[in-house]
């Protein structure tokens, strides 16, 4: 770059600082729209994808219980564990034996004895907690794993997968959703920045209209608002940020006070990535809505 | 420096210029001169690219404004100052910064710009006046000002509209002073006016327009 380019290039640098100073309020509510809409943006990025990180959780943890036909023996109840341990699909097997059951109920239901007493031993048969692989645990395979436990006698089968699918599929449709939504919401704020940018280009027509005539070309004219509008992306995206993480921690508190300790342990923070891509997305905001402001304003000067 | 050749302007049917042959030469001075809506301002705007011929051709030094596209268009205009009747200044920015902004736009250097901003109030004789804002100058002196930024990248024509329109004689007589000081070390110098007085005082060169046509040169 040459002295002259970079003479006015510090004068551009210089109108542009100026124009923020003196347009303070109008940049102000630039920032603002920006901020206000990526942080809904946010918001709605950062619940989908902590939905879907604890239904992952939920799908890795997958497991069946297989309860055992009250008339085996002992001895072929073990026989069946191992079994089912030797299955490729299966990655851990415990043996829940009537006792252990008992014992497990009782320790969680106060007064449940005199029932369970009244029902007799077969009140709670034995059972096998099984869990399978991560590459099992999607519904078709799990799906696949229980017909193989029915055909080995086992008929009393528990696996909650499918409201898991369902869950999966309701985010599926959230996601959808959400592209559509994020679409709306983005075109919304560049025509609001655009519109607040346009009054800052209006309120210096005169100026700029003068610059034109004394010889400006047209980058001289844009660049200093382009400035402005990276300058009102930037502290907007600032905002958003400080914003989301002011939720995300109300929120942790707030699910931790309500003992919902599990949850509150799952809810993360946007990751350095996303809140770059998010910045990124606010400072093209505020570029763009400025180059639509201005060059509107190039195809009226005289 | 300046020729037209059959340059027409019309808005539908409606003719601001007709059918326009012209010549101006270097470090000519030239009156534009006619009645109210004969076409002296169409002409200046033409010749600083404001609008562009309908028909014809026009040249202004090695361009041919008629051809010329919106982004190409400063490339004219720093060859050309240009003085309004109503000044068109900057009222948030001092004298200085006004007059400066001609060269800002070329990327000249601040200190450089100081010294020209300087140098060229004291040819419009407001010496020391760079840090006064426009609204506390007598309108004779806004006009100075506006005169100091048409010249101060030393263009090879200025064009002038109704630059004396909003003075008094007095006030007047000295802007035109000015503007022949200026045509006197070199610059073509076009002045649209309808001061008789002033065309008497300052004998150039008319071109007398009436009704959207040159009547007489």
């Amino acid at each position: 770059m040459n002295n002259s380019n970079l003479d006015l290039l510090q004068h551009i640098m210089r109108r542009a600082l100026r124009s923020i100073w003196e347009n303070l309020y109008l940049n102000a509510v630039a920032a603002g729209v920006i901020a206000a809409s990526l942080l809904l943006l946010g918001v709605y990025v950062s619940t989908l994808l902590n939905l879907n990180s604890i239904v992952d959780t939920w799908n890795k943890d997958t497991h069946i219980s297989a309860y055992f036909d009250t008339e085996l023996s002992e001895q072929e109840k073990l026989s069946m564990r191992d079994q089912i341990f030797a299955m490729p699909q299966t990655e851990e097997v415990r043996y829940v034996s009537q006792a252990d059951a008992r014992n497990w109920l009782t320790k969680r239901v106060e007064g449940i004895e005199d029932t369970l007493e009244e029902l007799g031993d077969d009140a709670l048969p034995a059972s096998l907690e099984i869990t399978l692989h991560q590459n099992s645990s999607i519904a078709s395979e799990i799906e696949k794993f229980a017909q193989e436990l029915r055909d080995q006698g086992f008929n009393e089968l528990d696996y909650g997968v499918e409201w898991v699918e369902k869950f999966n599929a309701f985010l599926q449709l959230l996601q959808m959703l959400g592209v559509l939504l994020g679409g709306l919401i983005l075109i919304a704020a560049t025509f609001l920045v655009t519109n607040t940018v346009h009054l800052v280009v209006y309120n210096r027509r005169h100026e700029m209209d003068i610059a034109k005539l004394v010889g400006a070309s047209n980058l001289f004219i844009i660049l200093p608002f382009l400035f402005e509008g990276v300058v009102q992306g930037l502290v907007g995206s600032l905002t958003a940020i400080t914003g989301l993480w002011v939720i995300h921690q109300t929120l942790a508190i707030r699910l931790q006070e309500a003992l919902l300790l599990e949850i509150a342990g799952e809810l993360h923070f946007l990751n350095t990535q996303q809140l770059l891509l998010l910045s990124i997305v606010g400072i093209s905001l505020g570029f763009l809505a400025a180059f639509i402001a201005s060059t509107r304003f190039l195809r009226q000067a005289p | 420096m300046i020729r037209l050749y059959n340059v027409s302007k019309n808005y539908g049917s409606i003719y601001a210029l007709r059918d326009i042959n012209l010549r101006v030469s270097k470090g000519e001075f030239c009156y534009i001169t006619g009645p109210s809506g004969a076409g002296k301002t169409t002409l200046l705007k033409l010749l600083y690219g404001a609008i562009r011929p309908s028909e014809g051709k026009l040249l202004v030094g090695t361009h041919d404004v008629s051809k010329m596209k919106g982004k190409t268009l400063h490339l004219l205009r720093r060859n050309i100052g240009i003085v309004f009747q109503d000044f068109k200044l900057i009222p948030r920015r001092t004298v200085a910064d006004n007059i400066g902004l001609a060269l800002e736009v070329l990327g000249v250097p601040r200190n450089v710009i100081r010294k020209r901003v300087s140098a060229v109030l004291s040819i419009v004789g407001l010496q020391g006046r760079e840090d006064v804002y426009p609204q506390f100058l007598s309108g004779g002196e806004q006009q100075r000002v506006a005169v100091a930024r048409a010249i101060i990248n030393d263009p090879s024509i200025l064009l002038a509209d109704e630059p004396t329109g909003n003075l008094d004689g007095v006030m007047a007589m000295e802007v035109m002073e000015i503007l022949q000081a200026i045509n006197l070390r070199g610059t073509t110098v076009l002045v649209a006016t309808h001061d008789a007085a002033l065309m008497q005082r300052f004998p150039y060169r008319k071109l007398c327009f009436r009704n959207a046509r040159l009547e007489s040169s």
